[in-house]
């Protein structure tokens, strides 16, 4: 979307979360590029979601091959809050099918053992029951991938589905993180790299960034029904889990990204990544000017 | 049709506890969910029995089971080693490629597996377990759990990557390599340190039957000794009808256990394994198997007094040897055992080094292998965990779970996430953030238990390289929280050595 038209819709966006409804707008072709919806049941959120965003068929097409990121990386059950939420994914998964993609991939790099977080997280088996393709990463599957305008990294090992996919729809958890004191859409990415990830740790902000310029989501849905507040992103305690049932949804990563931290309670200028980001023109991270369409279920 | 014959029914049996052995073998991965029990041949083998629990000075109910072995011989003789015996089966088929026809003369080194025998038992006695080393079934269990396996997973996976890699239906391989993880392997091919020498000795005692068939078991196995020793007093037995036997002397060509005497009457109680070869060859039928054996048709090979003295005494000597050669505490301050390992001494007495712990681990967290002298010259092959190739899962308690002589306790999962296998320590001649005044904390992310044990503290941080000021964040460990899974360690960016490690302090044993 061009900047001029995305700022744009934006404002005009804004106005109508003000006035509470999305709806004013009709059979408007612009849709809002941030959407945030509470209180409801998982699937009934992203459905939501999806609509406001114009509806699932603005991104999948017939015949896509869809690579869908949720994070699996711990070995934790889902109310843990350290993986995402299986619900979420598998509906996300139906809505691709229906929307007639081919194939729904679902992978992630784990840091525990692989079978222990796709089994205990459960997103495995509520993937397969929804009919996505899912994959254990091996380390054959990765190709050195050259990051062109990559200021701290120039190449890196790149999952080989982030190129056999021409969809990706990323699925992170919002939780605490003691690098980047949160983690949300940018770094889930990290689990579709390989190599010594460790590395990235080093100029962590920078890396994360060149990562993104390379695999580049089309839809980011940010899972915050329970969200990790402290001790992440491993956790292990409940009590540092807070249940938020919201979700924020949408096509500009970086204010997707802005928004969750917002949510979590932080300030999106402190989040040093979140700037590069936009500075690179990956999106915006003005949270006071650029305000989620959004949509609350009554209980 | 043709005529269900007595070695059908023999290699039918073989091959079904062979099957059975292997498919016990086959249940000690991640998730484990076992029909059968992986320690099921362990726990039936008397010598096993025996060693730990002479050695250990203590007595489990699971061992009872081993009873079946001892009174099993006193009525059908060897026949443990002709129809069950795992490993036996393994050596009848390679002998097939590999042996001489000529049966070959070994009459006088076969008393070495009876001398062996009172050596593990009388070193058991002075409370060394050592028998492992020639017990015929955790042998095999450590070279089909750990070795053959994985060598088959190494292969098998060669392949399905070389499909992947040259794009022939990579996805349908894919799928091939994940249903594959699902059951038999782990995700990724484990690493084995110090592997070499156990394989090595499993394919020598393959090996040797180039000298003559079945060399191990007639000459070599104290499992077999003792089996023979009780065999002396069994009731099914050989026997011939001297009148109708022509002395051809096409028995004793057939025994592999050359436990026919020159005059093809006499049989060797001790040695015979009731294959019932020698009844098929036999022309005229004057061979038969059963109850009433004359006792003057039996013999057996016995040990003499003076090498039962002399096996006494060199577990004597083998004995006082372990007991002055200590380890060095530099070395094994950082060989650290599984979780729920009980006491040193005690785990020395009891670990058998089937090495069923290191197989299931390596479906899971990877970090358990094979020592070398990390623990010292008493402790070869035990398990230790080496957190640079792995890390002990929060959530798996397996290793305990498996162990067959519970040298590691089993732990209920809370139980275990709360015991200490040591501290992490960081090496800040290495770590990151403190060599070069940069942020990592790589290893406090991965950190599992909560409240983390390792934290991170702001400080503002002159760094003489770039001549500025920056804020850097410090880990630390509480060491009260640290409970030394080594996932720090394992994770660490560091290419070699990491810059955090687990060392043996503050390890928690559990009482036995």
């Amino acid at each position: 979307m061009e900047r001029r038209k995305f700022i744009k819709t934006s404002i005009l966006l804004a106005g109508s979360a003000v006035l509470g409804s999305a709806h004013l707008f009709g059979k408007s072709t612009t849709f809002p590029s941030v959407v945030l919806i509470k209180n409801g049941k998982p699937a009934e959120m992203v459905r939501k979601a999806l609509d406001m965003l114009g509806g699932i068929s603005q991104f999948i097409s017939k015949n896509d091959i869809v690579l869908l990121k949720p994070n699996i990386s711990w070995d934790r059950a889902p109310e843990y809050a350290a993986t995402s939420n299986p619900e979420l994914m598998s509906e996300v998964i139906r809505l691709c099918y229906q929307a007639g993609a081919k194939n729904v991939i679902v992978l992630d790099n784990t840091c525990n053992e692989a079978r222990r977080c796709y089994k205990n997280s459960t997103l495995e088996e509520t993937a397969q029951k929804a009919g996505a393709d899912v994959r254990f990463v091996r380390d054959n599957h990765f190709s050195d991938t050259p990051i062109p305008n990559g200021t701290a990294l120039k190449s890196w090992p790149i999952h080989n589905a982030v190129f056999e996919a021409n969809k990706i729809i990323n699925m992170p958890i919002l939780k605490h993180h003691g690098m980047s004191k949160v983690t949300i859409g940018f770094k889930n990415m990290m689990g579709l790299a390989g190599g010594n990830r460790g590395r990235l740790h080093l100029s962590f902000s920078q890396k994360i960034v060149d990562l993104n310029r390379v695999i580049v989501p089309q839809l980011t849905i940010v899972d915050a029904i329970r969200i990790l507040k402290e001790n992440g992103p491993q956790g292990g305690n409940l009590e540092d889990v807070i249940k938020m049932d919201t979700i924020i949804a949408g096509t500009d990563r970086v204010l997707v990204d802005a928004w969750s931290a917002k949510i979590f309670g932080l300030d999106p200028n402190k989040i040093e990544y979140l700037r590069i980001a936009h500075e690179a023109g990956m999106g915006e991270m003005d949270t006071d000017k650029f305000k989620p369409t959004q949509f609350v279920f009554k209980s | 049709m043709k005529k269900i014959t007595s070695k059908t029914w023999r290699k039918t049996s073989q091959i079904f506890f062979f099957l059975l052995f292997f498919l016990t073998v086959l249940q000690a991965t991640y998730p484990f969910e076992p029909w059968l029990p992986p320690e099921l041949f362990l726990w039936f083998d008397p010598l096993v029995a025996l060693a730990v629990q002479i050695a250990g000075r203590f007595f489990a109910p699971v061992f009872l089971l081993s009873l079946v072995f001892i009174l099993f011989p006193m009525i059908f003789g060897r026949a443990f080693c002709g129809w069950i015996c795992p490993l036996g089966t393994v050596i009848d088929a390679t002998d097939r490629l590999i042996s001489p026809k000529k049966i070959g003369d070994f009459r006088k080194v076969r008393p070495i597996k009876t001398f062996l025998l009172v050596i593990f038992l009388m070193l058991a006695l002075f409370g060394v377990q050592y028998s492992w080393a020639m017990d015929p079934l955790p042998i095999l269990w450590r070279s089909v759990g750990v070795f053959v396996l994985s060598f088959g997973f190494l292969i098998v996976d060669m392949i399905l990557n070389g499909f992947v890699s040259v794009g022939v239906f990579p996805n349908v391989v894919m799928d091939i390599q994940d249903s594959l993880s699902g059951y038999l392997f782990p995700v990724d091919m484990p690493n084995f340190e110090n592997l070499v020498i156990p394989v090595l000795l499993f394919f020598t005692i393959l090996g040797l039957s180039r000298i003559g068939r079945r060399f191990w078991c007639r000459t070599l196995c104290p499992l077999g000794a003792l089996q023979g020793i009780i065999s002396k007093i069994g009731l099914f037995c050989r026997k011939v009808d001297s009148e109708k036997c022509t002395a051809c002397g096409l028995c004793r060509k057939k025994c592999k256990m050359d436990a026919i005497e020159p005059d093809f009457i006499k049989t060797e109680k001790s040695e015979c394994v009731m294959c019932l070869s020698c009844k098929g060859v036999c022309p005229t039928n004057a061979i038969s198997f059963g109850f009433d054996s004359p006792k003057k048709m039996q013999t057996s090979v016995d040990l003499s007094k003076r090498s039962f003295i002399g096996a006494g005494a060199t577990a004597l000597v083998g004995a006082g040897l372990f007991a002055m050669s200590k380890p060095d505490p530099n070395r094994t301050s950082e060989a650290i055992r599984p979780p729920g390992a009980v006491a040193e001494s005690e785990f020395l007495k009891r670990c058998i080094r089937c090495e069923e712990c290191v197989r299931i681990c390596a479906t899971s967290g990877k970090c358990l292998q094979m020592s070398l002298l990390e623990t010292g010259m008493m402790g070869i092959w035990t398990p230790v965990a080496k957190f640079r190739s792995g890390h002990c899962e929060f959530n798996c308690n397996l290793c305990g779970q498996i162990c067959p002589t519970k040298a590691i306790q089993p732990l209920e999962l809370k139980e275990k996430q709360e015991i200490r296998m040591g501290t992490a320590i960081f090496i800040k001649d290495r770590c990151i953030p403190y060599r070069l005044n940069d942020n990592c904390i790589v290893c406090e992310e991965h950190c599992p238990v909560s409240p983390k044990a390792i934290q991170v503290d702001e400080k503002e941080i002159f760094d003489p390289i770039s001549g500025q000021k920056r804020i850097v964040r410090l880990p630390y460990i509480d060491p009260e929280l640290c409970i030394g899974c080594g996932i720090c360690e394992e994770k660490c960016p560091l290419e070699g050595k990491a810059g955090i490690c687990v060392v043996r302090e503050g390890e928690e044993r559990v009482p036995v």
